[in-house]
């Protein structure tokens, strides 16, 4: 039994809509999601609008609109995270002094150990690794921050709107449509009812992130998908004010994930300072696993009383917490295009995620830049939309993810024999192999079970916390009263239900009763979901509950 | 203008606000909050004077006027504004969209122009000043006084609202089933309180929404609060933990509810609740 025999009740047609005869709210360039991608791509138009108000007139009175789904700019952004600044820096030359970027410092040095359940060894950092000139930051932050930096540039941000279906004329893009507001639970309209609107726009730029729903449908309507799927990964994050300054960047292999190549349970942990009196910690997990106990919130509670980590910890206080997928499919999981007309596609909800070498950020920054200049391109000099592709392909970006493209794939072999197949790839910079491995999609591995719940550590509430405590620390605060926007099968096997219950940090699913066929009902609290998006990947459809929900993230 | 019965000495108090002059049609049959009448009232004084701006305070009756007018005179309405100018003598109001994070200047493209306005969106200013006040005819149409008000009615709820009572019995999962909030209703009935529920049950259709305690539900602070079968998750604890006394029943007893109830009982709900239940009513009684 696999995830995907039970599909959700959804089809990637279901995100895109004919322009309604309303009539439409007009921007020029249209941008859905404030993250990094999106923003940079935001602030590079106010750069090029300045610089030629001739072309910025055909913009239109709003030339740039950035949509977000979150509670501001920032509330739905969670990374490690250590970025490499350059593009960044490149794409703020002239706007802001470098120094002024919020972070943590640079890497102060760093190590990587390998866990057995008592002990820690440290290991060679990898080359792909190493971080040296790299930057601690918290992504939430650096959002709110270059959010501020693009409404100085005549970018209109609108927050709490989410873009619920992409509209598209004549085999164009030529919008958005957001989501209605203040329906209840059964789609009736409440008293403060406020129907979506249609927004459109010359171009529009995808920027949302991982498991964007109109990203997959746009990807399907024109044919952009490349030849392998893309797989996705679990991140569970917390912040912590800790008893002792943290003073090292550490990652994790090994314990508390077995190595058994049968159970596919790829991941590790993070460790990274944030000054003196913050640190994080974070749990990823390939959503390739295949064992239905397997709970990512679980594990990062267990792996921190791991007598190391738990010597970071003691003493201190958990003051943020948050979940995250992230792309993991790398080159070969990538579109065969990424842009189609009046669309560009950018950041992760391309997949341009580095997975050797754990980094996103600068690609989806230099992604949205790049997708800025063909935007601007296309408006101000009716230029094709393709120079995007032929741009991203000449970019470090391209040549970067090329060079790893077939180490992710290699751990699906366990974690010796993918260190030793990954180890080869790096000496010989991706020369070996020589062929594209293939990817597998996440919802197509069989389930197992085994006792790997038994281990999982009761909350104490000081060093080990349960879901709902963690989701409280988000900020969740979605109104219950709103129709449901998980789309999930909800009579599967007990199996099934297992493994969606264990797999959600957030405790969005629940086993119900068992009916006659075998089959159990799946209870879901849609209102605790902090939009994480692992659903997607094994076997659901995440689609964006009314603009406003979820967590309201500020450190993670 | 001021439309009712028995409203006419409201007119002048308009005078100081800045009101030139204050029209009043004041009759039985304006009496209940019906459009239609209103609608012909104003229609009529509208031709009649020949107004181009019309504009409401927004509540239930003024849109219903608003729109019943707009039929009338094949005008246009726009709604929900909180400003409206003059710009090169085009008239502008000014309406938020996408959550009030954006303004939408609004305009009209035929005359009168009409225009519901949120409440609390100006500021009243006494600056003296008297209004003429001038009586309108009350000629009604015979299809507007077909509609007739049959009986006023509030929103019923028996008992207390769980914000204002005393006492709160509240339920949750550890009821079973939508059946076991009888328990909880009686044990309420008994202590004089109202009933509250978590938002499990809430999600599982037990219970109605109006009565959620919690993060996303209501705040409530009684004297005494009765948490039955509710395992106490923070999302629950930060709707109540405002109360005098908590008493929590529940058979776990590694609920959470337990690290800030004053009164725990470690025990099975179905015996426990009608016992406390009886036992109340006994000691009332006696």
């Amino acid at each position: 039994m696999k995830p995907a025999d039970f599909p959700p009740p959804w089809s990637d047609g279901d995100a895109i809509a004919a322009p309604s005869d309303s009539e439409p709210i007009e921007v020029g360039v249209l941008v859905v999601g404030a993250g990094p991608a999106g923003l940079a791509a935001a602030i590079r138009l106010g750069q090029l609008a300045a610089s030629d108000p001739k072309g910025a007139a055909r913009l239109g009175e709003v030339p740039v609109a950035v949509f977000e789904k979150g509670k501001a700019p920032g509330s739905h952004l969670l990374s490690g995270a250590v970025i490499d600044p350059g593009p960044l820096q490149r794409l703020l030359e002239g706007l802001r002094d470098p120094g002024d970027m919020p972070s943590y410092g640079e890497v102060p040095g760093e190590s990587v150990l390998f866990l057995t359940a008592g002990r820690a060894v440290p290991l060679p950092i990898p080359p792909t690794m190493r971080n040296n000139g790299n930057l601690v930051v918290s992504l939430s932050r650096l959002g709110r921050w270059l959010a501020e930096i693009a409404e100085e540039a005549g970018v209109a941000i609108l927050a709490e709107t989410a873009a619920e279906k992409l509209l598209v004329e004549e085999g164009r893009v030529v919008g958005v449509r957001t989501g209605d507001k203040g329906r209840g639970r059964a789609g009736e309209e409440l008293g403060r009812f406020e129907s979506g609107s249609d927004v459109r726009a010359q171009v529009t730029i995808l920027a949302e992130g991982t498991q964007g729903h109109l990203t997959a449908a746009a990807l399907g309507r024109f044919g952009l998908a490349g030849s392998n799927p893309q797989t996705w990964a679990l991140g569970v994050k917390e912040v912590w004010k800790v008893a002792r300054p943290q003073r090292q960047v550490i990652h994790t292999l090994g314990w508390p994930l077995r190595s058994g190549a049968k159970f596919r349970e790829f991941g590790g942990s993070f460790i990274y300072p944030m000054g003196g009196e913050m640190a994080t910690i974070g749990m990823v997990v390939g959503l390739d696993y295949r064992d239905a106990e397997l709970s990512v919130h679980d594990l990062l509670q267990e792996l921190k009383t791991h007598p190391r980590i738990r010597s970071i910890f003691d003493g201190g206080e958990r003051i943020a917490w948050g979940a995250k997928t992230i792309p993991e499919g790398g080159f070969v999981a990538l579109p065969r295009k990424f842009s189609a007309p009046g669309l560009l596609v950018t950041g992760d909800a391309a997949g341009f995620v580095n997975v050797p070498a754990l980094k996103g950020i600068h690609y989806a920054v230099e992604s949205g830049r790049l997708a800025a200049e063909a935007a601007w391109a296309s408006v101000a000099r009716d230029d094709d939309l393709d120079g995007f592709d032929r741009a991203l392909r000449k970019s470090f970006l391209w040549s970067d993810l090329r060079q790893v493209r077939n180490m992710r794939q290699a751990f699906a072999r366990g974690l010796w024999r993918g260190s030793a197949l990954a180890g080869l790839a790096t000496v010989t910079k991706g020369r070996f192999p020589r062929d594209d491995r293939a990817t597998e999609r996440d919802a197509e591995q069989s389930v197992l079970t085994s006792a790997r719940s038994s281990s999982y550590p009761a909350p104490d509430g000081r060093l080990t916390f349960d879901k709902l405590s963690s989701v409280y620390l988000s900020g969740n605060r979605t109104r219950d009263d709103q129709p449901n926007h998980i789309r999930l099968a909800t009579r599967v096997p007990a199996e099934l239900a297992e493994l969606w219950s264990r797999m959600c940090p957030a405790q969005v699913y629940e086993t119900g009763v068992v009916g006659d066929d075998g089959l159990v009902e799946i209870e879901l609290s849609s209102s605790n979901c902090v939009q994480c998006g692992a659903i997607t990947a094994k076997g659901g459809r995440l689609t964006p509950p009314e603009g406003g929900s979820g967590p309201e993230y500020t450190l993670t | 203008m001021v439309c009712g019965s028995g409203v006419e000495s409201f007119a002048e108090s308009a005078g100081p606000f800045g009101a030139g002059a204050v029209f009043v049609a004041d009759d039985e049959r304006l009496a209940a909050p019906l459009p239609q009448p209103r609608v012909d009232v104003l229609a009529a004084l509208i031709r009649e004077e020949g107004f181009d701006i019309v504009l409401f305070a927004q509540s239930v009756l003024a849109a219903d006027v608003a729109a019943g007018l707009a039929a009338r005179l094949g005008a246009g309405l726009n709604w929900d504004l909180v400003d409206v100018a003059e710009t090169d003598e085009v008239l502008v109001g000014k309406r938020p969209a996408l959550a009030d994070s954006v303004w939408v200047d609004v305009g009209w493209t035929s005359s009168p122009r009409l225009a519901l306005f949120r409440t609390g969106a100006f500021e009243p200013v006494e600056r003296g000043g008297s209004a003429e006040v001038r009586t309108v005819d009350v000629v009604l149409e015979e299809h507007s006084l077909l509609a007739q008000l049959v009986e006023p009615a509030v929103a019923e709820q028996s008992g207390p609202s769980i914000e204002d009572a005393d006492v709160v019995v509240a339920g949750g999962r550890g009821l079973g089933g939508p059946e076991g909030f009888a328990q909880v209703e009686a044990l309420a009935d008994a202590l004089g309180g109202a009933v509250a529920a978590t938002r499990a049950v809430v999600d599982a259709g037990w219970y109605p929404y109006s009565a959620q305690v919690g993060q996303t539900g209501k705040t409530v602070s009684p004297k005494l609060y009765v948490a039955v079968g509710i395992s106490g998750a923070i999302q629950h604890k930060v709707g109540m933990q405002g109360s005098g006394t908590i008493v929590a029943i529940n058979k776990d007893p590694n609920a959470p509810i337990f690290d800030y109830a004053d009164l725990g009982v470690v025990g099975d709900l179905n015996e426990i609740v009608p016992a406390l239940t009886s036992l109340v009513g006994r000691r009332k009684s006696g």
